[in-house]
């Protein structure tokens, strides 16, 4: 592909997410758009999926070493497991509001860093490890989780059904768990590279403000019974500082993590 | 015993964990440079882990002693192995941290290229080596970005060589419980030195260094060292990369300036009558973090806790059994 044929892609694939969300949102008034909303999301994943595979062969390594191969991988485990969990669970409320978070962030790629679409740098010496690998893929399914998340604690907050709490307990367990193992990779990477598993780096700080609140809302669930909009409440400012620790700290704070 | 009770709850955890949260987000915007060493964020780390301590030891035990007999299921048990392996995690890393701050050592050591460096004289040792820098080199991508920086290192005892090994970027050397790492590199510039009657001398400049010369008033300042000069772009290096080497240099008469210039190496350059300076190469060092820390292995212990926990969790039932 060449850089203005994958610029093309991050269109159709945002356009599609856009799209999905405007059917799930229609789709509850007009019951026959959420199953186009549905379609409409999977073609926007076969998209993701195909701009992703570009990447690959384009570079010839896996598509997460900057903000923008992240943010790609990161819509399309979202969307993954947005879809997966609508088969499961039959249930397509929270389609609309995580399909318009997929568009804004497939929108973010656009906006903020439309000068990498279509080109790769070779790897810095500090990046050229296999930690790589599992610290980031074990943040993009974290992000990912805590993302549908999100979602369903936003839908949540108007009208609850029975099992709402405990299906969002759940996948923010998920996420909880994959966040806890890449602070740890990282914190290994980090000893190997530099010499120092911690630095209180804002990368690491944010990351580890965001563990903090989940961490309290597994507990408060678990052991106080927590359940309600206190607790989706908690879910959402989570997910709010996820994207803070994401793109606040790229954009706003210096740090080792300046890679994007 | 009150005091006891309310500092081993899992309330005072959570408030402590959500005290540490808020600290560290507004710690790291204000004081991002010593905030984390502060005593009162200490105070609070430390009364974190002594309420994990005991609320894990008081949770787990209440588990073991009354839920366990009861049901035998496989999951659960699980699922509370998985939540003391996280809780102990954690705490072998608070621990292993704070060994680290209290007997740990960390310090960046510049060695050029044939020196050797006794590494008891800049960190306490158990037995004293010495590190010897055969040769530091860069290798380049095709687009001219660094790929990778190596250092051909020698670990001597006495005179025996003991070892030998490469390190670059993730793949630092350990010796004996001392860890050394590239961290940085730099260049010092060889000058020679013709001035009066003398034999020529050699001098090595770091960048921004003066040399003043005896039978003049004039004083040379050795700028910069810049690997791939571009007339263009002046002071920025097109790349890391000799593909055009030139030291940038500045010559001065009683602190006035007299004249830029940016010189390839072997060209004579005069600055005064009867005296003549040659720029004649860059000499390569590198800087190498070198780390002792005797609470590494606790706080990785901490870290496969921590790891194994979270998956051993994930597999265990999600909810309790009297939940819908």
């Amino acid at each position: 592909m060449t850089p203005s044929t994958e610029r093309l892609f991050i269109d159709l694939i945002l356009i599609l997410y856009l799209a999905g969300a405007a059917g799930y949102f229609a789709g509850r008034r007009f019951a026959g758009l959420s199953r186009a909303a549905f379609w409409l999301s999977s073609a926007g994943l076969a998209a993701n999926l195909l701009a992703l595979v570009n990447r690959v062969s384009l570079s010839g390594r896996l598509p997460l070493a900057n903000g923008y191969e992240f943010l790609l991988s990161f819509t399309f485990i979202t969307v993954l497991l947005y879809l997966l969990y609508e088969i499961i669970s039959g249930n397509k409320r929270a389609g609309g509001v995580v399909m318009l978070l997929n568009g804004l962030l497939t929108a973010s790629i656009v906006l903020l860093m439309p000068q990498h679409i279509g080109y790769t740098a070779p790897l810095m010496p500090a990046l050229q490890s296999p930690w790589l690998t599992v610290h980031v893929i074990t943040a993009i399914i974290a992000y990912s989780a805590f993302t549908l998340a999100a979602g369903l604690a936003i839908i949540q907050l108007r009208n609850a059904v029975p099992g709402d709490d405990l299906s969002l307990y759940k996948i923010v367990s998920a996420g909880f768990a994959m966040l806890s193992l890449s602070i740890v990779l990282g914190a290994v990477w980090a000893e190997q590279v530099w010499g120092r598993y911690w630095t209180w780096d804002p990368k690491e700080t944010w990351a580890l403000v965001t563990w903090i609140i989940y961490a309290i809302y597994l507990h408060l669930h678990r052991q106080r019974g927590w359940r309600g909009n206190n607790a989706r409440l908690l879910v959402i400012i989570g997910f709010l500082l996820m994207l803070f620790t994401f793109f606040g700290v790229n954009y706003l704070l210096p740090g080792l993590h300046s890679y994007a | 015993m009150r005091f006891f009770k309310s500092l081993s709850s899992m309330t005072t955890g959570l408030v402590l964990l959500a005290l540490v949260g808020a600290a560290a987000a507004i710690g790291s915007s204000l004081w991002p440079e010593y905030f984390f060493r502060s005593w009162p964020f200490r105070l609070l780390l430390a009364l974190l882990l002594i309420n994990m301590v005991l609320c894990t030891i008081n949770t787990s035990g209440r588990f073991f002693r009354r839920r366990a007999r009861i049901s035998r299921d496989w999951r659960l048990l699980l699922r509370s192995l998985g939540l003391v392996a996280l809780h102990a995690g954690i705490i072998f890393i608070l621990v292993g941290a704070s060994l680290y701050s209290w007997l740990g050592h960390s310090v960046q050591l510049s060695i050029r290229e044939g020196d050797t460096v006794q590494i008891e004289s800049i960190l306490p040792v158990s037995k004293p080596f010495a590190l010897k820098l055969d040769k530091f080199y860069i290798e380049f991508h095709h687009d001219g970005s660094p790929a990778q920086y190596y250092a051909d290192l020698q670990v001597l005892e006495g005179d025996r060589t003991a070892l030998e090994k490469t390190i670059k970027v993730n793949y630092p050397l350990v010796y004996n419980g001392v860890k050394f790492y590239q961290s940085s590199y730099g260049y010092l510039t060889e000058v020679l030195v013709r001035d009066g009657e003398e034999t020529p001398r050699t001098l090595l400049a770091q960048d921004g260094d003066f040399i003043p010369f005896d039978n003049t008033g004039r004083t040379l300042k050795v700028f910069r060292y810049i690997p791939d000069f571009d007339p263009e772009a002046g002071m920025a290096a097109r790349s890391d990369e000799p593909l055009n080497p030139r030291v940038i240099y500045s010559v001065y008469e009683d602190e006035v300036l007299l004249g830029i210039g940016a010189a390839p190496f072997g060209e004579a350059i005069s600055i005064d009558d009867g005296v003549f300076i040659e720029f004649q190469r860059a000499c390569p060092y590198t800087v190498l973090t070198v780390k002792t820390d005797p609470g590494l292995p606790l706080v990785a212990a901490g870290g496969l806790f921590t790891m194994l926990g979270v998956c051993l969790i994930l597999f265990g039932p999600s909810g309790r059994k009297k939940e819908v």
